[in-house]
């Protein structure tokens, strides 16, 4: 029962690794290049709470921010590349339960994701001791495993349940543009929410990843916008959910070739 | 007069019969089974009507159609690429309903368009298709495939980089990997080189000697006479006739004769040979000094020449022409067929 699911995921570990310049290597410069000209070059200029600066408080969400997109770029690629090459009706022919294929690919999404996010965090650390001259450690490192799984996991499902939708390339864009890119940058990874308006703030709570980033921060540097029982909670209710959704979308989705 | 079996022995057979059937199952049923699609107008096309379908081990079916006539949609139901909106389809007794993962277990699928795996080599695909269907180290079996198919030499090529006919040799060992009991084979030359075509017919020779079951759709309508033991033809959704090749093309198809004479013919009255032959003999028209004739596929030459009372000192030359399965599918387009399961 196992051989075809850690087949498909080793596939999709390898997929990604053949394509590393695309798929690692230019996730992670824009990634170095926000921890620069946020963290380092304006760090000194936001003013904080006391306790930690703001590279600390910026690493966290970049690393976050990094994940996310990471982790719903990698299963939503594969999907749509295999419509694209026919593989797809591939994976509905061969003996691969819908399970076995949304957790495949589910992980792959995570793989990929906690590879970046892990880089990006060393990249952070590097600044922060030229910053600081001291090493910026990880406070709770259980919270910070199982926010990176956990987030990677929800990123891989809403990935897939939009890609098994998607009938175009720009579809998926449209998914990406206008969804996905807006709620990482309004979930906090720049700001605290304290210095948002508080109509905002409203609006902000409503965002998952509002949670997944602060569960992150309060993993990397102690501190949070929320109870971290309460983003325990959202995230892994929201891997239940998108699962559900993904699967969903799995059985009354598309699997036909894209001419 | 005594029967020669007595009612009781042939109880007995008949349900050692059922039992056979009951332990080993049939490679491939496909039982009244319908689709339905909803256009963009809200109206409804019957793709596929009440098409039921039977292989036997070491059997191959063509099935055979025109284009858009339901054999695609027919193999995609059968690869659970399409569902199944009636009827019921079971490969080796499996229901692709309510057991699709053992079912997909026993069925190897070539399809008819070209699959580029875009990111990795021959091995590597055939090591992660044969981690799908459950075995993890099926080294053995990639190397026997890639030599058996001529590919060994390509095997840490990118699969992008394969020729055409080598793509779909590709996709022949991918359908084999797991040593499938019944193999659907949708236009696997199509586009294909006549070498290259050569060669692939005779590999699927070798596996119905093996005892694989194969389903076989195919524009190549010599090929499918020559391979096929049985063919099913398809047209606008519905089984036109299904049997044995043999006999579709006894039953719609017509002979010609050409006799060439010593002398003018001058036996019986040509015009009134169809009567005399109960219809076997068609048509016979004579210039200068040769017959032709048409004539259904079941008279014989020698039957012929009785009818026209001529001896062999008579004749200079003969020459005959079989009617093939391309007449006779054209037949069966053309409604000419009395039964959709004649000869079975």
């Amino acid at each position: 029962m196992m051989v075809p699911f850690l087949s498909l995921l080793n596939r999709e570990i390898r997929r990604f690794l053949r394509v590393i310049v695309q798929t690692i290597v230019t996730p992670l410069v824009s990634s170095c290049l926000y921890l620069f000209i946020f963290g380092v070059s304006l760090g000194d200029k936001v003013q904080i709470n006391a306790g930690y600066t703001y590279l600390a408080f910026l690493i966290p969400g970049l690393m976050m921010m990094t994940l996310i997109n990471n982790s719903f770029q990698n299963s939503s690629s594969s999907i749509v590349t295999s419509k694209f090459t026919g593989e797809l009706e591939d994976l509905r022919v061969v003996p691969l339960s819908s399970q076995a294929i949304l957790w495949a690919l589910g992980f792959g999404a995570v793989v990929r994701g906690t590879f970046v996010a892990t880089i990006t965090f060393l990249v952070g650390s590097i600044f922060f001791y030229f910053q600081k001259g001291f090493v910026l450690g990880v406070a709770h490192p259980f919270e910070l495993i199982f926010f990176m799984i956990f987030s990677g996991l929800v990123f891989g499902f809403l990935g897939l349940a939009a890609a098994f939708w998607a009938k175009s390339f720009d579809q998926l864009g449209a998914v990406n543009a206008f969804i996905l890119l807006p709620l990482t940058y309004l979930g906090g990874v720049f700001i605290s929410i304290e210095h948002l308006h508080p109509i905002l703030q409203i609006f902000t709570r409503m965002n998952p990843l509002f949670y997944i980033i602060n569960g992150a921060r309060h993993a990397v540097i102690g501190v949070s916008d929320v109870d971290i029982g309460t983003s325990i909670a959202v995230v892994s209710f929201s891997v239940f959910v998108f699962y559900w959704v993904a699967l969903w979308s799995l059985r009354k989705g598309s699997f036909a070739r894209w001419s | 007069m005594k029967p020669c079996i007595s009612p009781n022995r042939v109880a007995e057979i008949a349900c050692r019969f059922s039992e056979f059937k009951s332990v080993n199952p049939l490679p491939l049923k496909v039982e009244n089974v319908c689709k339905t699609y909803t256009v963009k107008n809200g109206s409804l096309v019957h793709a596929v009507k009440d098409v039921s379908l039977e292989i036997h081990p070491g059997e191959i079916l063509g099935l055979l159609g025109p284009n858009g006539a339901g054999k695609t949609t027919v193999i995609s139901m059968i690869t659970s690429l399409e569902s199944i909106d009636q009827g019921e389809i079971q490969v080796f007794g499996h229901s692709l309903k309510t057991a699709t993962l053992k079912a997909k277990q026993k069925l190897g699928v070539v399809p008819q368009e070209i699959v580029s795996h875009g990111f990795f080599s021959l091995k590597e695909v055939l090591t992660f298709h044969s981690g799908y269907y459950g075995i993890w180290n099926n080294q053995d079996r990639i190397q026997f495939l890639l030599k058996k198919l001529g590919l060994d030499s390509h095997q840490n090529k990118m699969v992008k980089q394969l020729s055409g006919g080598m793509k779909r040799r590709f996709m022949i060992a991918k359908a084999l990997l797991h040593k499938p009991g019944l193999i659907l084979l949708d236009e696997p030359t199509a586009g294909v080189d006549i070498q290259l075509r050569t060669s692939m017919w005779e590999f699927v020779k070798e596996l119905r000697k093996e005892g694989v079951a194969i389903l076989l759709t195919t524009h190549y309508l010599a090929e499918a006479e020559e391979l096929c033991d049985r063919v099913a033809i398809i047209d606008k959704g519905k089984i036109k006739f299904q049997g044995p090749t043999g006999n579709i093309i006894r039953e719609l198809t017509r002979k010609k004769f050409e006799v060439e004479l010593k002398s003018a013919y001058t036996g019986a009255d040509l015009s009134g040979l169809a009567k005399a032959s109960s219809g076997h003999i068609i048509s016979v028209e004579m210039k200068s000094n040769k017959l032709f004739a048409v004539v259904d596929s079941q008279l014989s030459l020698g039957d012929f020449l009785f009818h026209l009372n001529l001896q062999l000192a008579d004749i200079m030359d003969i020459k005959t022409q079989e009617g093939n399965l391309e007449d006779a599918f054209l037949a069966v387009l053309e409604g000419k067929n009395k039964s959709p399961q004649a000869a079975l």
